[in-house]
């Protein structure tokens, strides 16, 4: 199933789009979403660490724009967003 | 009462006057104004303005549990909350936040406004890019958000 990735904050570096896509295996759950990331990072930005440990340290919010936990499992095709540590005010 | 807003600064303005009449009332004896504004230094490097991302559904969300948690907690009566942040590029000066609560007493007000700013502190998802004199600019840290 596609799950579009919607970026925030520092992730914006991520990509010059809004966002990025990923193909999940059905029953994936955060920790899987949050692995494949890993592992675009490790491909597209040579294991950069800052942008390893920006992905360790964010949450994510579901389609229903609630923060899920990484046991959270994504059942259907969705928008997921990436969240970063904040700092707004 | 309260209302709860993300200003796209490349549509609209931020603006205390917009706060002020929002939570005008007779009932109220204090009003308190909050503002955040974009200062000149942070960590010993010139800024010259930040630019604010939001998850804005997020962001309004955060703001009513807030809301709604800080009536629970305190109890007062006769409320009005006006909350606005900002999206976009803010320049030096640039007003990013403006929470203006109106309560029956001065301390309520001081109370309730201190307790809004500071859980949208920690678990408002508000990211900051600042800009320096150098040019170059940078994503702030920032701190987990909590999760429940």
């Amino acid at each position: 199933m596609k799950i579009k990735l919607e970026l925030f904050g520092a992730s914006r570096e991520f990509s010059e789009k809004d966002f990025l896509e990923f193909s999940l295996k059905e029953k994936s759950s955060i920790k899987d979403l949050r692995n494949e990331i890993l592992s675009f990072i490790d491909k597209k930005f040579k294991s950069n660490n800052n942008f390893k440990k920006l992905v360790q340290s964010s949450s994510f919010c579901s389609e229903e724009n609630n923060i899920v936990t990484d046991d959270y499992k994504i059942t259907k095709a969705q928008k997921i967003g990436i969240i970063p540590p904040i700092g707004g005010g | 009462m309260l209302h709860a807003k993300i200003i796209d600064v490349s549509k609209e303005k931020i603006d205390l006057a917009k706060a002020q009449k929002f939570i005008i009332s007779n009932k109220c004896g204090a009003s308190i104004y909050f503002v955040g504004t974009v200062r000149d230094q942070n960590d010993n490097k010139k800024v010259t303005g930040i630019t604010y991302d939001s998850h804005d559904a997020l962001v309004i969300k955060s703001f009513e549990e807030i809301y709604k948690e800080a009536e629970t907690k305190f109890k007062f009566e006769n409320i009005t909350v006006f909350i606005e942040h900002i999206k976009g590029y803010a320049a030096l000066g640039d007003t990013s936040i403006i929470i203006a609560v109106a309560c029956k007493h001065r301390a309520q007000a001081y109370e309730f406004s201190r307790y809004i700013i500071e859980e949208i502190k920690k678990r408002t998802p508000i990211w900051k890019k600042e800009h320096y004199e150098n040019k170059d600019s940078e994503w702030l840290k920032g701190n987990p958000i909590k999760t429940n």
